[in-house]
């Protein structure tokens, strides 16, 4: 019965093809509004943060959605609703509190923002196109290699160790850069020799390999804004910069 | 933690931290080369039931192939198993287990000439037959074997049709291989007759049936005492059975077909005694009748 309906084969399909899954997620934003709407118990505008959770956790439905499963909508309200009492329990330790962070009144400026020196925010925001070209440029090459952002995000390493792990591979290359100019050259990463510097298990860099070009990417020339947001990877060492 | 937003979806945001990590978050509107300070991180999805599926499928497979394995040990093993037992006794004792197959799965000395007997000798994946055969001779190089000597056979098994089948291929077999080294007295017998023969008060049909089971060695000596229970019948009979009695107490006394007769004989003969005495004085009357009628006649 799910098997022949067209949702169902349009998720499946999503699942591997993060362009359809866009696609999806947009044709659905009515259903994904009204969902949120039912949770909070009021009209949800797009400017909500609940809207946004709700807009990932259409996401996460997607990529967790099996046939077992119900059906696909039945399972994408169950993850909106959950996501969204996740977030707004979350949110309630800080009732009562002005975070730092929060919005004060005028538009994309923070507490924070207004507190500090205000030549830093005006800074950033100047910058903010400067990144942006940089991002771009770090996209195009990677896809160059054939990944992208989404892809080494899900190739990240996510436990502390095995960050810390890849961190020092990262430093050995960007300490040598003829590893960087081989990269370049011949398009292939030099694990054996990342393995051999740093001392980091071969088959911990083969298994974030995309992860490890991505960020070995970032340190060869032309990415100054990326790297100095990087700040912490390369300073780790015993606290002593590079 | 500042986070650099690298990537826009709709749905989704990649954002780079300050540790080096790229992380889906939910997209507040973000836009690419922003840096932001507070996201909103996706929950990885997980993947349960297909996990479940695969192990209710391992369960399911290793239940059959625990049965299966079951099934075709009970069946390997079935034929192993200890099914009958011969007692060999000449004077060294040895209990040789069987299987269905009649191949020796054990062999076990009971006294301690019997167990000298054994030692070192091989008997896996032999025939019955050949290992009696081997542990004769090894009984004879031994010289526990003599001439005239004497070899006991007790068969143990669950089925008496086995006991009935070997006590008599057994024998045969071990007259026939000894023929030509040795003459010597074989003696079979069951565990359950064995019993029986304690047990039970013999009447004379019943010790006619038990002779041919287990008084090989007495038939083989004296072939011409089994008729004499039903010859017990009239003075002539009477006669020649006593002449009988008289020489086979000399040779085996104890035996139940020859107390029966004796007990016969002597009842036989108080009475016949009894009936002499009668009949001299019924005779003496008759005679006296029969010479007065012939007088009269």
């Amino acid at each position: 019965m799910q098997n022949g309906h067209p949702i169902t084969k349009a998720v499946y399909e999503a699942k591997k093809d993060l362009q359809k899954a866009d696609d999806l997620i947009r044709d659905y934003i009515p259903f994904i509004r009204s969902e949120a709407s039912k949770c909070i118990s009021k009209l949800c505008t797009e400017q909500d943060d609940e809207f946004s959770i709700a807009m990932i956790a259409f996401h996460e439905a997607i990529l967790g959605y099996e046939r077992g499963r119900g059906t696909f909508l039945g399972y994408a309200s169950m993850v909106i609703h959950s996501r969204i009492i996740d977030y707004r329990r979350k949110e309630s330790r800080h009732q009562g509190h002005v975070s730092l962070y929060a919005e004060s009144g005028e538009g994309d400026r923070t507490v924070m923002d207004e507190m500090a020196d205000e030549r830093d925010h005006y800074e950033e925001s100047a910058n903010l196109e400067a990144t942006r070209q940089e991002i771009e440029e770090l996209a195009a090459v990677m896809a160059g290699f054939g990944i992208s952002f989404s892809d080494v995000s899900d190739n990240s390493p996510k436990q502390e160790r095995t960050l810390e792990a890849c961190s020092s591979a990262i430093r050995y290359a960007s300490e040598n850069s003829h590893l960087l100019n081989e990269l370049l050259r011949t398009k292939k990463l030099p694990l054996a020799q990342l393995a051999a510097g740093s001392g980091v298990e071969r088959k911990t860099l083969e298994r974030h390999r995309k992860y490890i070009l991505a960020m070995l990417l970032i340190q060869t020339n032309g990415y100054e804004i990326i790297r100095g947001h990087l700040r912490h990877i390369l300073k780790r060492k015993g606290g002593m910069p590079v | 933690m500042r986070y650099m937003v690298m990537e826009c979806h709709p749905g989704f945001a990649v954002v780079l931290d300050e540790d080096g990590r790229f992380l889906k978050v939910a997209n507040r509107h973000y836009k690419v080369g922003q840096t932001v300070t507070e996201v909103i991180e996706m929950q990885n999805p997980v993947s349960a039931p297909q996990k479940r599926k695969i192990k209710r499928w391992a369960y399911t497979l290793a239940a059959a192939a625990a049965c299966m394995v079951l099934a075709v040990t009970s069946v390997l093993r079935m034929g192993q198993g200890t099914y009958a037992s011969v007692y060999m006794t000449i004077n060294p004792e040895v209990r040789i287990d069987v299987n269905r197959n009649d191949t020796v799965v054990g062999l076990e000395g009971i006294n301690s000439d019997g167990e000298e007997l054994i030692e070192g000798y091989r008997y896996k994946k032999k025939d019955l037959n050949q290992v009696m055969d081997e542990l004769v001779d090894r009984a004879i190089d031994m010289g526990y074997l003599y001439e005239g000597g004497q070899i006991s056979l007790m068969l143990d098994a669950e089925s008496d049709e086995w006991i009935v089948t070997y006590s008599d291929a057994l024998t045969s077999h071990l007259y026939e291989y000894l023929k030509e080294k040795l003459s010597v007295t074989i003696e079979v017998t069951d565990k359950n007759t064995q019993s029986n023969q304690v047990i039970i008060p013999v009447a004379p049909e019943e010790s006619t049936y038990g002779e041919s089971d287990y008084g090989e060695e007495e038939s083989a000596v004296q072939p011409s005492l089994n008729p004499a229970p039903d010859t017990m019948s009239g003075d002539s009979g009477y006669d020649d059975m006593q002449t009988d009695y008289e020489e086979q107490g000399d040779i085996s006394s104890g035996s139940q077909p020859d107390d029966s007769e004796a007990d016969g004989q002597s009842d036989y003969e108080n009475q016949s005694e009894y009936d002499l005495d009668d009949s001299d004085d019924d005779s003496d009357d008759d005679d006296s009748g029969d010479d007065d009628s012939d007088d009269d006649d």
